[in-house]
């Protein structure tokens, strides 16, 4: 196989891959959600998948301001015991 | 005059009226520090998220407070001091909230997590 024709398919691919992928948006400027609750717990369960852990940014598509509410809130309801430190 | 939100998670095996009495015995002290209570909100007893000593319920509770930072000090002190009290959390509020309805007794449904201490 032409080198150059592997090159062009991988090329193909990639732009299937991440051109058509729907526009992340954050879901708490886009709600217009004046403070994130720490006792929601059933809002922040969204944002911690399985684990517990916090879903990062990059994927979850939360701007940079609400990502450090979200954060403190998701610290202060495990505090308290809404969410889990670690889950398996 | 702060204002503070103050949850504390105490044994489910006090009944109603102990728990009552809790709230009432923290409300003076509050009020005994100059402070004054906007708010009291009984959740009930919830599926704690992990074990917290033996315990894999608690019976929450929720106050909305205004007071010096001292009597805010003060009654954390008397939640260290009381064994009724498994957990608490007192955390200033910087604005005024919307109001939220209050969280209902919805329990979290995975399953508790190991015991993970905290603090």
């Amino acid at each position: 196989m032409d080198p150059r024709d592997r090159d062009r398919s991988k090329k193909k691919q990639f732009r299937k891959k991440f051109l058509f992928r729907k526009k992340k948006f954050c879901k708490f400027c886009e709600e217009k959600i004046p403070y994130i609750d720490y006792k929601d717990a059933r809002l922040l369960q969204g944002f911690t998948p399985e684990r517990g852990k916090i879903f990062p940014r990059r994927i979850s598509g939360t701007c940079a301001k609400h990502q450090r509410e979200l954060m403190q809130a998701i610290k202060r309801a495990r505090n308290i015991a809404l969410l889990p430190f670690t889950a398996d | 005059m702060v204002k503070y939100e103050s949850i504390f998670i105490s044994d489910p095996a006090a009944t109603d009226d102990e728990v009552a009495a809790l709230v009432k015995g923290f409300e003076e002290s509050i009020l005994a520090g100059s402070g004054k209570v906007l708010r009291v909100e009984r959740w009930g007893k919830r599926r704690l998220a992990y074990r917290v000593g033996r315990h894999e319920d608690g019976n929450y509770t929720l106050l909305h407070i205004e007071c010096p930072p001292g009597a805010a000090r003060e009654l954390e002190r008397r939640y260290r001091m009381n064994d009724r009290i498994i957990k608490y959390l007192t955390v200033r509020l910087d604005r005024d909230l919307p109001e939220v309805p209050p969280v209902g007794a919805e329990p979290a449904a995975e399953q508790p997590a190991r015991a993970a201490e905290t603090e």
